[in-house]
């Protein structure tokens, strides 16, 4: 019947309809949930991705993201560059320690202090250590020294005497900033050197040969055994917890901007009254699971390329860094495929899971206010029981294992946060990932159906304030 | 066979909204569904469509229950306009073909051809928001009608609509109609529904008041109307005394009367030259269905809703 219509009139003839009319009945709506599905998916899709707004955040933060990962590189450039080395200039009144001269002291310094041996002149090489070392010839004036040390033209000076017994005597003098001495960064690192020369010095003077002298020093053998199941490496807990910190923040902002994405989007159906010419088309509960799949979509595609940014920018550091530190530049590793992968893939597991359960939430949520300006009223409950989960996950974090926070982490609508919390920081075994996932799908199924109950009713009402009797009789499937 | 709504009832919480409504729709005719404000016309055709389901009683399309006539031979008009007043008018008017489960192509020639055929093709890619009313009202109808369904359910289509884009709707009207659709709308200028309709319903209070075909409406309503002119008697006062005689309007060039069906008109006639009158006009003609609607809504006042018309 898309024919045009021309001077011929065309009466098509009704019983052709009417049989097929006859094949499809019992069908209506139902039958194309999949196709139709796709079709709001994609159209709240295109709608969203297109939006200004979007776009602008999604630029911000794209820029952001990259500045974030060449901020350790460009820290690391400028503190190199800048002369804020560290400038210790030891004076040795003690002569020969350990059968060193002074050269061989400045070399044993230099290893102590800075992992590598330092020209005893601190020549500017590109990749500056963070020490250099200055030998001064023994009996300089230690006053004008101590006035540099005043003045902030030397941060450290330090004085090797011997005592009339012959043991070393060390003299820290520094301008620190810090209210106490212990907090002073620099003091630790020069009192565990100066112990080691104490000893090297007075072995050497007991007469022990240098290979003794080493063996002393020798490592005993020592092995570590964790009995837990679950034993993982100070760097695999480290990183643990960053990302159950950073997943835990991820999945409540997304689910927190796209719900509400979710509601004002059905608010806005609905007040512009397009709802009723939905409705005719498709079934509630394809017009509800097509909008959130297809805002979710958004909300993926979005947090998707600031991961593949993100991941590229961090991988641009090394080649970034080489001309710009030198070679011998170790710097800050961020190992990415170091990171749990398991831990990664759950985050996202337990984020579309937990999107898909609020979302339901809002749009149900979203269908039973007149105006889009009623959203923000409407959702709070929703905020603030979603709340519950992410301050626990934070609470719990010291104490993942105790039994208040297992339980928690099994209601579906805490689930997301608190179990990847409890993956990242203590031992989680893989029947209760499981468990947990099966319940939220079970949360999900039951959420939708009351939701599109809801929904339904919900969608068309303008007039009066649906009171909870009257839900509580939706839900039921009256 | 056709749309057939068979007793149903339906309340809103306290608010008894139907009672024992029936009416019968064939297939393929142009029907007029009139009614005061507030009597139940938007419930119904909700009801019609399977948005909202009847508390009792049955609606049938070809004898098969609404609810399971597939959505697309559906097409509805809301009485609230309603698009997406951010997205461009092509965008959405196929996203909505679409969905009412036309193929990508399809829904594209059928936008090419109703565009032109609305002179809005130079709408297409504008934002609706952007539209002037009437325009916004071409598209709305555009989205009810691009995915080709078979009943058409309309709530006011003519409401806002200047003279010039009423004809056009009005043209749709009747191509859709010969085409083979079944349409169904609710209007207050019933003179429209005089010109277009076949059969019309009224209903006032969620009831049946008045149906069949528009003939036979006015037929049933059991008067005639006449109009008399008399050059050396404007006022004819002697016309209220006339039994079965109702003079209804009082104008410069003529008295209309409405006279009971059974009462031989040229009575009147004889009585006006027993009293020497001149006549200039005399005219016989059906009751406008203003009249008839007019005269049945208000024998049941509806508190707080004035019974009065556009028209």
């Amino acid at each position: 019947m898309s024919k045009k219509s021309g001077a011929v009139l065309e009466r098509e003839p009704p019983l052709r309809e009417q049989s097929a009319l006859t094949i499809s009945r019992g069908g209506a709506a139902h039958q194309h949930t999949l196709r139709n599905i796709g079709l709001i998916a994609g159209y709240e899709f295109r709608k969203r991705v297109r939006q200004r707004s979007f776009i602008i955040v999604t630029i911000i933060m794209l820029v952001l993201v990259v500045l974030g990962a060449c901020a350790p590189t460009a820290i690391q450039y400028f503190t190199a560059t800048s002369s804020s080395q560290t400038k210790m200039v030891v004076v040795n009144n003690a002569g020969p320690i350990a059968g060193m001269n002074d050269a061989a002291l400045s070399r044993f310094i230099g290893t102590a202090l800075n992992g590598t041996a330092t020209p005893a002149t601190g020549t500017n090489t590109s990749g500056n250590p963070p020490y250099s070392i200055r030998i001064a010839p023994a009996g300089s004036s230690s006053s004008s020294l101590q006035k540099q040390v005043k003045d902030g033209a030397l941060s450290i000076l330090l004085v090797l005497d011997r005592a009339p017994n012959g043991d070393m005597h060390f003299t820290y003098y520094t301008n620190t900033s810090n209210s106490s001495l212990s907090e002073d960064p620099h003091l630790a690192r020069v009192q565990a050197f100066a112990g080691q020369l104490n000893v090297l010095d007075k072995a050497s003077r007991l007469g022990l040969t240098p290979t003794q002298t080493a063996s002393l020093f020798a490592q005993p053998a020592f092995s570590a055994v964790n009995t837990g199941q679950n034993s993982r490496s100070v760097a695999d807990t480290v990183t643990g917890y960053i990302l159950a910190y950073v997943g835990i923040l991820l999945i409540f902002m997304s689910i927190y901007l796209y719900g509400y994405g979710v509601a004002t989007g059905v608010a806005e159906e609905k007040g512009s009254r397009i709802m009723e010419i939905l409705v005719n088309a498709a079934t509630p509960f394809q017009l509800m699971v097509g909008k959130i799949v297809g805002i979710g979509a958004a909300g993926l595609t979005q947090m998707a390329g600031f991961v593949v940014v993100g991941i590229g920018a961090l991988l641009l550091q090394a080649p970034l860094k080489a001309p710009l530190l030198g070679s011998s530049a170790g710097g800050l590793n961020l190992d990415v495929t170091g990171a749990s992968v398991t831990l990664l893939l759950l985050l996202l597991v337990y984020f579309l899971l937990g999107f898909l359960l609020y979302a339901t939430l809002f749009a149900a949520v979203g269908a039973l206010v007149k105006r889009q300006e009623a959203v923000q009223n409407v959702v709070q409950p929703v905020i603030w029981f979603f709340m519950v989960g992410y301050l626990v996950s934070f609470i719990g974090i010291s104490s993942p294992d105790a039994a208040w926070v297992k339980v928690i982490s099994y209601i579906p609508f805490w689930t997301p946060t608190t179990m990847l919390m409890r993956i990242g920081t203590g031992a989680v075994a893989w029947w209760e990932i499981a468990l947990t996932i099966a319940l939220m799908l079970v949360a999900i199924f039951l959420c939708a159906v009351i939701s599109a109950r809801i929904y339904r009713y919900g969608v068309l009402m303008y007039g009066q304030k649906p009171g909870l009797r009257q839900l509580v009789k939706v839900v039921r499937g009256a | 066979m056709g749309l057939r709504v068979e007793h149903i009832d339906k309340s809103f919480a306290e608010l008894h909204v139907i009672t024992d409504l029936s009416m019968e729709v064939r297939e393929g005719s142009l029907f007029g569904f009139l009614g005061p404000n507030g009597a139940g016309k938007t419930t119904t055709m909700r009801m019609i469509l399977d948005i909202l389901r009847p508390d009792s009683g049955r609606i049938t399309w070809n004898g098969q229950d609404v609810s399971n006539v597939p959505r697309h031979n559906w097409g509805y008009l809301p009485e609230e306009r309603g698009l997406y007043p951010k997205v461009e008018v092509e965008e959405q008017l196929l996203f909505l073909a679409r969905l009412h489960g036309l193929s990508k192509s399809a829904a594209r020639a059928h936008l090419d051809e109703w565009t032109q055929r609305f002179q809005v093709t130079e709408y297409r890619k504008k934002k609706v928001e952007e539209l002037s009313k009437g325009n916004q009202q071409k598209i709305q109808f555009l989205a009810t009608i691009l995915h080709d369904p078979l009943i058409l359910i309309m709530d006011e289509p003519f409401s806002g609509l200047d003279p010039i884009n009423a004809t056009i709707l009005k043209e749709a009207f009747e191509e859709m109609h010969r085409r083979g659709k079944t349409i169904i709308f609710s209007t207050h200028q019933l003179e429209q529904v005089e010109e277009l309709c076949q059969d019309v319903v009224i209903i006032n209070k969620g009831q049946t008041i008045v149906q069949g075909s528009v003939r036979e409406v006015k037929r049933q309503h059991g008067r005639n109307v006449a109009r008399l002119k008399l050059d050396n008697d404007a006022e004819a006062r002697w016309l209220e005394e006339l039994p079965g005689v109702q003079v209804t309007k009082r104008r410069q060039d003529y008295i209309e009367m409405q006279i009971r069906a059974n009462l031989n008109p040229n009575l009147i006639v004889e009585e006006a030259l027993r009293r020497g009158g001149v006549i200039s006009r005399f005219e016989l003609t059906e009751p406008s269905l203003t009249d008839i609607f007019i005269e049945h809504v208000s024998e049941a006042p509806h508190p707080g809703v004035p019974a009065t018309l556009s028209a």
